[in-house]
């Protein structure tokens, strides 16, 4: 199954300064899927995304993206390899214009010319916003933002975090339809507490629970396993 | 937004009147105007970097006057070396020179300090603060070792040092005319490379989240040494272009670092026009007070003094962070 | 967490006995270089000479050194409140009990106390009010306010009339028992007494409720008003503590020199505690005397004097500050957490691997508490 994995996450062990925050996590995520991270607040799913990525180096453990290892290197070197990234809390740059926080994610002077349409097709809001500052976003429309400046380069495969959070039912719908389209050109590794929405999009799931992977498997079989929903999620 | 220039527009204009008012004559109150722009570009040069480098890495750079002095050194010791005198024959060439290898010394020696010693300390900003009051220590040290303690005065003379003109019954340098201007030319290419570039972007985008900027793929650690390096050259061409005026001495380090600083506080961290406006607004506000108060009529110069730290606590007091910072 | 570390008695005994230690080794300093150079720890022939005088005198500095180290180590260490103004008390209670003592009636022994009761009341004034400026300054811009408002005391009495402008004046006429001329070792103990005082004062308080506000401020001053503490209180409550500690360090830097000037003021008593404070590592109380003790002995030690090598002779005294710069460039980098943070650091691991790790259903505890929480020593 390794060869179908663009990313394979085996035992990693992240600190944060003394403190022990992952303790054994694996996650696999088969090419082209919606892989969704689920657990309580604080289980270490955010850490998860930021081990991979490079942000909290794992001390231990082997992160392989398309085969090869990528724990150890610097984060802009893992993003550089098609990994893009949306970050919780919206973080896009306020002081900056919606055009700007696209244009620093380029990775080359085409990438913008070429996702342009793609992105505005998405979320047809931001070309009316283009020019503002992404400071005086709405809470959704700074989320689409975060979305679409992971799109402007040729990622593999993308990392979200929570982008439900906070966001009005009608911009969760918005958002859904968005990443179902994108996972049809690349792959998604999502983090959701939003179980509803998480069920609705993904194929595969990895439950975290106190910085170990506890469970994983296909979607829809979650779905049907109660017992197992109750006791790591504490949803019915 | 507006309310930011509303403040510093109410406080310029209340220091020009104030300076015209209190002023002798027409004249006096050009020179009075003069003054201050030059005090306040010679501030800026040392403040600009010191802004830059804050407000992107947090790293408040202590060695920041200590790299204008070094520029000064440099400058001086370069246009007055005998070698250089028959090298370079002509005065005004062999000072365009002295300043790019200040320019040069200053941003190798910024390069150095930030690969060398700052690099392992971004987790730790406090200890950074402690790092480069050391570094300042020992390049005070190594001025002192090179060119002893005694202060040079500027005496290799040229032509357009010399020169001045008249205006309103007054004589002005052209010099403090060139300083000013050389200023408001490098408030003016900052703010074009900060604005209109890729790398104002990523610099821009840093001083809010320099970790988001890295996670997008944009080598940030460069980034980094390369601002830092240019805030230090760009303090060294301040202390190269001031040595004509100030000379070079020891005492130049700590007399520009702590205006500067307060001048970057002042603006706001991480606003570069703030740094850029309120180092011209303290440079007015000391010259204009200065007039004022070394009249016979008053002669209580020590209100000169004073005025940095009084402006710098009134604008605090009513602004919490600064004229240009964000939230409060 | 707040709690000192009772989890063995016996630790916690030694831990007190080294303490008890060094103070009465301290206290019995003088007599022993006395007994060992052979100079009396009363002065040489009725003058005050000798090495035991002088020892008394090097480390009445690094005593008073201490004492600012620690109250600014309150701020900067437990409270998480930058300053760099803290100058601003060292000098208020000099220029108090020097305008007490040389511009009132009142008679040198009544003029001493009622100095360091004004002394005591304007410092705590002073740090009120500018205590008061932090409920809208945060972070830098508060050091920063802080350094306007000293530097502004600094030039205002640099150049005051009054008090002989950056000349500064003189103490001329002190009661026996606090003259350090006269009475060395009499000031000695003083100045030990009141390091002591300090640092027991200092340790009862952070383990108290105040002191666990405080080091909730330090953490996170947002969560801490959100729990519902009014952090503007208590960071009152260390400024002010602070600022009166300092001066009482000022006061007696003051009588020690016999001497009030506006360097009292100066940056050098801002930069001096916070580096202290730092290399000797914040946020442990035995940092900022460990910090003031290593500095101000190789200061003392290195100042004046020469290292023979072969035939060259390297004049350190001249090179003093350029040791000093590297020192400090050397130890930041090695020493991430100070040296007394760096020591707990190491035995904490050191222990960590001796003892079994916690159960399992302790582990979301551990990582709920503030990663920055240590164990103070």
């Amino acid at each position: 199954m390794t060869d179908d994995n663009i990313l394979e996450v085996r035992d990693i062990h992240t600190f944060i300064g003394q403190f022990h925050i992952l303790e054994g996590v694996s996650v696999s995520v088969p090419k082209g899927s919606i892989t969704v991270l689920l657990g309580r607040n604080g289980a270490g799913k955010t850490t998860t995304l930021r081990s991979i990525l490079g942000l909290t180096p794992p001390r231990t453990g082997t992160i392989l993206f398309n085969g090869t290892p990528i724990n150890g290197r610097r984060a802009f070197a893992v993003a550089k390899l098609g990994i893009g990234y949306v970050p919780e809390h919206r973080a896009v740059f306020k002081d900056l214009t919606v055009r700007e926080n696209l244009q620093i994610a380029q990775r080359d002077r085409a990438d913008l010319e070429r996702k342009a349409d793609f992105i505005f097709e998405l979320f047809p809001d931001l070309k009316r916003l283009y020019q503002l500052s992404a400071g005086n976003l709405s809470g959704g429309q700074q989320q689409m933002l975060a979305v679409a400046r992971a799109l402007v380069p040729e990622n593999q495969l993308l990392l979200i975090d929570e982008p439900s959070e906070g966001l009005a039912p009608v911009l969760i719908e918005q958002l859904m339809h968005a990443i179902r389209t994108l996972a049809a050109r690349t792959t998604v590794l999502l983090v959701e507490q939003n179980f509803r929405m998480a069920s609705q999009l993904a194929d595969r799931y990895t439950i975290i629970d106190d910085g170990q992977t506890v469970a994983s498997g296909s979607m829809p079989d979650l779905v049907r396993d109660d017992a197992l929903i109750q006791r790591y999620l504490g949803v019915a | 937004m507006q309310r930011n220039y509303l403040i510093v527009a109410v406080i310029a204009a209340g220091l020009l009147v104030f300076a015209f008012v209190t002023a002798s004559s027409v004249g006096n109150f050009g020179i009075t105007l003069m003054s201050g722009l030059f005090q306040g570009m010679l501030l800026f040069l040392v403040a600009s970097g010191l802004s830059i480098i804050f407000g992107l890495m947090d790293v408040l750079n202590l060695a920041q006057g200590s790299y204008f002095m070094v520029g000064a050194y440099v400058s001086y010791s370069f246009h007055h070396s005998p070698e250089m005198m028959t090298v370079i024959p002509n005065p005004d060439l062999r000072f365009l020179m002295a300043v790019l290898v200040a320019v040069g010394i200053g941003a190798l020696l910024g390069g150095i300090l930030e690969r060398g010693l700052l690099r392992p300390l971004y987790a730790r900003p406090i200890f950074q603060i402690v790092l480069t009051f050391g570094v300042s220590l020992v390049l005070l040290e190594a001025v002192k070792f090179i060119w002893s303690t005694t202060p040079y005065s500027w005496t290799e003379l040229f032509a357009f040092r010399e020169g001045f003109f008249e205006l309103f019954g007054q004589r002005f340098s052209t010099y403090r005319l060139f300083v000013i201007a050389m200023g408001f030319a490098l408030i003016i290419a900052i703010a074009l490379l900060l604005q209109r570039t890729r790398i104002g972007i990523i610099i821009r985008a840093g001083v809010e989240d320099s970790e988001m900027v890295e996670a997008l793929g944009v080598n940030v650690r460069a980034v980094f040494t390369l601002m830092f390096t240019l805030g230090c050259a760009v303090a060294a061409f301040g202390g190269a272009i001031a040595a004509p005026f100030l000379g070079a001495s020891t005492s130049m380090a700590n007399t520009f670092l702590l205006p500067a600083v307060a001048v970057v506080v002042l603006g706001g961290l991480g606003s570069y026009i703030g740094t850029a406006i309120s180092s011209v607004l303290l440079g007015l506000a000391v010259a204009v007070v200065a007039n004022f108060v070394s009249s016979p009529a008053i002669n209580q110069p020590v209100w000169q003094s004073l005025t940095p730290m009084i402006l710098l606590i009134l604008v605090l007091l009513v602004r919490p962070s600064g004229l240009f910072g964000k939230g409060s | 967490m707040m709690q000192p570390t009772r989890s063995g008695w016996r630790g916690a005994l030694i831990a007190n006995w080294f303490y008890l230690l060094i103070a009465v080794g301290l206290a019995f300093l003088p007599q022993i270089i006395g007994l060992i150079t052979g100079d009396s720890p009363f002065g040489v022939r009725g003058r005050p000479i000798g090495q035991s005088i002088f020892w008394q005198g090097v480390l009445i500095e690094v005593f008073l050194l201490a004492v600012l180290a620690m109250s600014y180590n309150l701020l900067f260490g437990f409270t998480g409140v930058i300053s760099f103004g803290h100058a601003l008390f060292f000098g208020a209670g000099g220029y108090v009990i020097g305008l007490a003592l040389e511009y009132t009636e009142l008679g040198p022994e009544l003029s001493v106390i009622v100095g360091v009761i004004i002394a005591l009341v304007v410092s705590a004034g002073l740090a009120l009010l500018i205590g008061l400026a932090s409920l809208r300054l945060r972070g830098v811009y508060f050091a920063v306010f802080t350094l306007a408002v000293a530097e502004l005391f600094f030039i205002f009495f640099g150049r005051l009339p009054l008090t002989f402008a950056e000349d500064g004046f003189s103490i001329t006429d002190l009661p026996t028992w606090i003259d350090p001329i006269r009475n060395r070792l009499g000031f000695y103990y003083i100045a030990l007494v009141l390091m002591i005082v300090t640092f027991l004062f200092l340790r009862r308080l952070i383990y108290s409720p105040t002191g666990a506000v405080m080091l909730a401020i330090r953490e996170n001053e947002e969560r801490a008003k959100t729990i519902g503490y009014n952090t503007l209180r208590y960071k009152l409550i260390a400024i002010m503590i602070a600022g009166m500690l300092a001066a009482l360090a000022g006061i007696l830097q003051a009588l020690f020199t016999k001497k009030v000037g506006p360097e009292l003021l100066g940056l050098t008593y801002t930069i001096d505690p916070l580096l202290m404070t730092i290399i000797g590592g914040a946020g442990t109380f035995a940092g900022p005397v460990v910090g003031a003790t290593g500095i101000h002995l190789t200061d003392r030690l290195l100042r004046d004097r020469e290292i023979i090598i072969g035939a060259t002779t390297i004049d350190i005294g001249a090179s003093w500050a350029l040791i000093l710069g590297i020192l400090f460039i050397i130890v930041v980098l090695v020493l991430p957490q100070g040296i007394v943070g760096t020591w707990n650091r190491w035995r904490a691991a050191r222990q960590a691997q001796t003892t079994p790790p916690p159960p399992p259903s302790a582990r979301n505890q551990r990582a709920i508490e503030t990663p920055a929480a240590k164990s103070n020593p």
